[in-house]
C-alpha cells in the first residue's frame, strides 16, 4: 500500500458515485488507499487543493490541473483552487497570462463538465484583494475557497450562492457546516451564524444568529484553525489545544455517545504526523478497516505501520483525503 | 418461491410475506418514479434510478446498499434546519428509501427479528417520511404487522387489567382537592350554535359530556388491546419528568417496548408517548375514534385537523404552556388534573424569553416559585379532573398544564 514517493495521497470512506479512491469502484473504502483518479490513469502525487463534495471530489494539481471525478467528470487546466459541494462547483482559474492579474472565479452547476458557459464569473485577481488596514503583515489574499479572495465574499451551496462577508471582520478562513458558518478572523477569534439547534455555534444556546458573533468563550485563545460537521464546529489553539461543540450524535465531539459500543483502547499521541479520527464512521470515512462509530479519537494505525508522517488531511462529508510523506521529507 | 401449504415454517410463511409485499409495488421499475423538484440533487435522483434498477432486477443486496445510502443522505436533509422547512420532496425521498429497504429486508428467508426489523423501517418512514405510491408504506406495514401477529406479545401482560389500573391509581400520584379552585364549565350534548356561541366565539373553556362517551375507544381501549394493535409498532416517546428539564430527551421505541419499560415494572424514569399522530401510522386504531362535530364550526378542512394520542403511566405532566391552534381534548383511559389560564394572563404566566419556549410557562404549576414568579399567585385560572368519556375545549393559545392521575390514554384535535 505505501508508496515510495514523497507526498503521497490516500483516501478512505465513501465512494459510491465512484469518486477517486484508491480503487475508484465499490461503495467505500474502509482503509486509506492510494489516490487514483481513475480517467487519469496515473496516481496523484503533487495536490495543491483538494475539496470534496458528496457525490464528486475535484483536485487541484500543483501544476494548475483540476480534476473531477465521481458524479462529474471532467478536466481544465489554468486552476488554482477548487470548491465541491452537490449544488454548485466554483473554480479559481487563472487569468489568460497566467497566475496574477486577470484571474477569475467561476461557479458552475454541478452536472456541466467544465465546457461551456458557468453559471456566474467574476473577476478575483490580486487587485480585487484589497489592502490590510493596519498595513501588518497579513495575507493580502485571504485562505481557500469558501472565503473569496479578498475576504469581502464567500460561497454557498444553497443560493444566494455568493455572499458578502463584512471586510472589518478581517476572515482568514471559512467553514460551513449545514446550516452554519465558522469564521477565523487574523486576530485569531472564532466567530459563528447559521442554525444553532444542535449547538454548534457555541454560543451556549440553542437559537440562531443572523450575522457574525464572536466566540465568548474563546476569548484569549489564539486559534490557528476551524473546521465544520455537518452540526459541529472544531477549533485548534495555537499551542495546539483542540475544542469541539455541537452534535455529538455518532461521537463527533469525541465525548461518550448513547449507543456506541465500547472502545478499550487510549491512545497516547506521541510524536507529529499521527493521524487521529473519530464519530461517525459507517461508511469507513475514519479508515480503521471497518464501518463502526467511535466516540473517542483513535489512531489510523495504517500510516504507523507503514511509517508514513501525515501532513495533511481534507474531510468530504463522507470521505477522508490524507496526504503522507516518509520521514525526513517535507 | 413456492408455498408450503400449513406448515408454519418460517421460510414458507416468508414466501407468502415476499409475495404479499411485491403485490403492493408497481410491476415494473419505470411506475417506480417519484416526481420531485428542483431540491433534490441530480446526483440523488440517479441514485434513486439505480435502487429501482437493482430491485427490478433482483439484486437485492446491491439494492439493500443503495437505499442506505438513499436513506442516509435523505436523513441528513431532514435534520437541516426547523422541520416545516424541511423540503417535503426530501421527506418523499426518505420513504422511498424506507420502502425498498424494508422490502429488500424480506425477500430472503428470515424470521420474526426481520420482518420486525422491516417493521421498524416502515415505520421510519412513516415517521419522517411523507407519503408516496398512495400511502404504501401503511399497506406494508400492515402486511408485516399481520405476518407478525401470534407470538409477539410480550409473555408478561397482567390476564386481568384491573389489578394494574388500581395500582396506578394508589400510588405515589397525589390527587389534586379541587374544592378551592374554580371549575370548567360543564355542558351535556349542547347544540352547535350553542358551542359557537357561548364558548367558540368568547373562547372559553368548556367540558362537553355526551360527546364522545360513545365512541367504540371507549369501551375497546385497554392495555391489553393496545398492545395487540400496536405492540410492534415504533413510535418516539419522551424521557424524564417534564420537556422543559435539561435530563429531557426523546427516543423511539415500539409500543411493547414501551409498555414494559414506563407502564409496567414499577419504572424508574418518567416515559410518555406524546403528542404523536399515532392514528395516521396506524389506520385500524382511527376507527375507534371520531371527529367532534364542533370542528366543521372552524374555517380549516376536515384532512387538516392535527389528531395526537397522549399515552402514558401516572405522572405524567406536560408544563403550562399554549397552542395556536383550538383543541378538543378527549379523555379514553384514565384521569388527568388540567389547569387553564387564560392568554390575558400570558404576563402572569412568565413564559420563557427563548424562540424555543416562548410558547411555554416558567412556572411550575402545581409548586410555583412565588419569589422569582410573584404574579403567578393571584392569575385566575380554571381547573379539572378529566374523565374518560369527557371532551375538554381548550380554546387556541389557552395556557393549559396537563398532569396524568391514572394510567392515561387522550386524544387531542387540532383545528382552525
Amino acid at each position: 500500500m505505501a508508496e515510495e514517493r514523497p507526498g503521497s495521497w490516500f483516501g478512505f470512506g465513501f465512494c459510491g458515485f465512484g469518486q477517486a479512491l484508491g480503487s475508484g469502484r465499490g461503495r467505500q473504502v474502509l482503509s486509506p488507499e492510494p489516490l487514483r483518479v481513475p480517467d487519469a490513469g496515473t496516481d496523484i502525487c503533487d495536490i495543491g487543493s483538494l475539496s470534496a463534495a458528496w457525490s464528486y471530489t475535484a483536485i487541484v494539481s500543483s501544476a494548475g490541473r483540476l480534476l473531477l471525478s465521481g458524479s462529474a467528470r471532467g478536466a481544465a487546466d489554468g486552476c488554482r483552487d477548487a470548491w465541491a459541494s452537490e449544488t454548485l462547483r466554483a473554480v479559481l482559474r487563472d487569468g489568460p497570462g497566467g497566475p496574477g492579474p486577470g484571474a477569475e472565479l467561476q461557479a458552475w452547476a454541478p452536472g456541466a463538465a467544465l465546457r461551456g458557459e458557468p453559471l456566474w464569473a467574476r473577476p478575483a485577481g490580486p487587485e480585487e484583494a484589497g489592502r490590510e488596514d493596519d498595513g501588518a503583515a497579513c495575507e493580502t489574499r485571504a485562505g481557500p475557497l469558501p472565503l473569496l479572495p479578498g475576504a469581502r465574499a464567500h460561497l454557498s451551496p444553497r443560493p444566494p450562492l455568493c455572499r458578502p462577508l463584512c471586510p472589518a471582520l478581517r476572515a482568514r478562513r471559512l467553514a460551513l457546516g449545514a446550516e452554519h458558518a465558522l469564521l477565523l478572523d487574523a486576530a485569531g477569534q472564532v466567530l459563528s451564524w447559521g442554525g444553532g439547534r444542535h449547538g454548534q455555534l457555541g454560543h451556549g444556546t440553542l437559537e440562531a444568529e443572523p450575522a457574525p458573533r464572536l466566540l465568548e468563550a474563546l476569548q484569549g485563545l489564539r486559534v490557528a484553525a476551524v473546521a465544520a460537521g455537518g452540526w459541529h464546529s472544531v477549533c485548534v489553539g495555537e499551542t495546539g489545544d483542540i475544542y469541539v461543540w455541537g452534535w455529538n450524535e455518532s461521537g463527533q465531539l469525541a465525548l461518550p455517545a448513547r449507543g456506541l459500543a465500547e472502545d478499550g483502547q487510549t491512545d497516547a499521541g506521541e510524536g507529529t504526523g499521527e493521524l487521529y479520527t473519530w464519530g461517525w464512521g459507517k461508511y469507513g470515512q475514519l479508515g480503521h478497516g471497518d464501518t463502526a462509530s467511535r466516540d473517542r479519537p483513535r489512531r489510523v494505525q495504517c500510516f504507523v505501520r507503514e511509517q508514513l508522517r501525515v501532513t495533511a488531511v481534507s474531510c468530504g462529508p463522507w470521505n477522508t483525503y490524507v496526504r503522507a510523506v516518509e520521514p525526513g521529507r517535507s | 418461491m413456492a408455498e408450503d401449504g400449513n406448515r408454519d415454517a418460517p421460510a414458507a410463511g416468508l414466501g407468502a410475506l415476499w409475495g404479499a409485499l411485491r403485490a403492493l409495488l408497481p410491476r415494473t421499475k419505470e411506475e417506480l418514479r417519484l416526481d420531485l423538484g428542483e431540491s433534490v440533487e441530480r446526483s440523488v435522483v440517479l441514485l434513486l434510478q439505480q435502487a429501482a434498477d437493482l430491485f427490478y432486477g433482483g439484486r437485492r443486496s446491491e439494492c439493500l446498499q443503495t437505499s442506505e445510502v438513499v436513506l442516509d443522505y435523505s436523513w441528513e436533509k431532514l435534520n437541516t434546519g426547523l422541520w416545516q422547512d424541511v423540503d417535503k420532496d426530501w421527506r418523499r425521498v426518505y420513504a422511498f428509501g424506507c420502502l425498498l429497504k424494508a422490502v429488500c429486508l424480506c425477500e430472503a428467508p428470515g424470521d420474526a427479528t426481520t420482518v420486525a426489523a422491516a417493521l421498524r423501517v416502515c415505520d421510519m418512514g412513516l415517521l419522517m417520511g411523507a407519503a408516496i405510491f398512495d400511502d404504501i408504506l401503511i399497506k406494508v406495514a400492515a402486511v408485516l404487522q399481520a405476518h407478525l401477529l401470534p407470538g409477539k406479545r410480550p409473555a408478561h401482560i397482567p390476564a386481568p387489567e384491573q389489578p394494574c389500573l388500581k395500582k396506578a391509581r394508589n400510588s405515589h400520584v397525589s390527587i389534586p382537592d379541587l374544592r378551592s379552585e374554580r371549575a370548567v364549565p360543564r355542558l351535556r350534548c349542547p347544540s352547535l350554535q350553542h358551542f359557537r356561541k357561548h364558548h367558540l366565539v368568547p373562547q372559553t373553556p368548556v367540558i362537553l359530556e355526551g360527546v364522545a362517551d360513545h365512541w367504540p375507544c371507549m369501551k375497546k381501549w385497554s392495555l391489553e388491546y393496545i398492545q395487540e394493535v400496536a405492540g410492534c409498532r415504533t413510535v418516539p416517546v419522551e424521557v424524564g419528568s417534564r420537556y422543559t428539564d435539561e435530563e429531557w430527551s426523546q427516543r423511539l421505541m415500539t409500543v411493547s417496548e414501551f409498555i414494559d419499560s414506563y407502564v409496567l415494572n414499577e419504572p424508574r424514569d418518567v416515559g410518555y408517548l406524546a403528542q404523536h399522530q399515532l392514528f395516521d401510522q396506524i389506520p385500524e386504531l382511527k376507527q375507534d375514534i371520531s371527529i367532534p362535530d364542533y370542528c366543521c364550526l372552524g374555517d380549516g378542512e376536515e384532512e387538516e385537523i392535527t389528531i395526537n394520542a397522549w399515552f402514558g403511566p401516572p405522572g405524567t405532566v406536560s408544563p403550562l404552556h399554549q397552542d395556536p391552534q383550538q383543541n378538543f381534548l378527549a379523555q379514553v383511559l384514565g384521569r388527568k388534573y388540567i389547569r387553564l389560564y387564560s392568554p390575558q394572563e400570558s404576563e402572569a404566566v412568565y413564559p420563557h424569553d427563548t424562540h424555543l419556549l416562548h410558547n411555554t410557562s416558567q412556572v411550575d404549576v402545581e409548586n410555583p416559585d412565588l419569589e422569582r414568579f410573584p404574579g403567578f399567585a393571584e392569575a385566575p385560572f380554571l381547573s379539572c379532573i378529566l374523565c374518560p368519556g369527557e371532551l375538554l375545549f381548550i380554546p387556541a393559545k389557552h395556557w393549559h398544564y396537563v398532569r396524568a392521575l391514572d394510567l392515561s390514554f387522550s386524544v387531542s384535535f387540532w383545528w382552525s
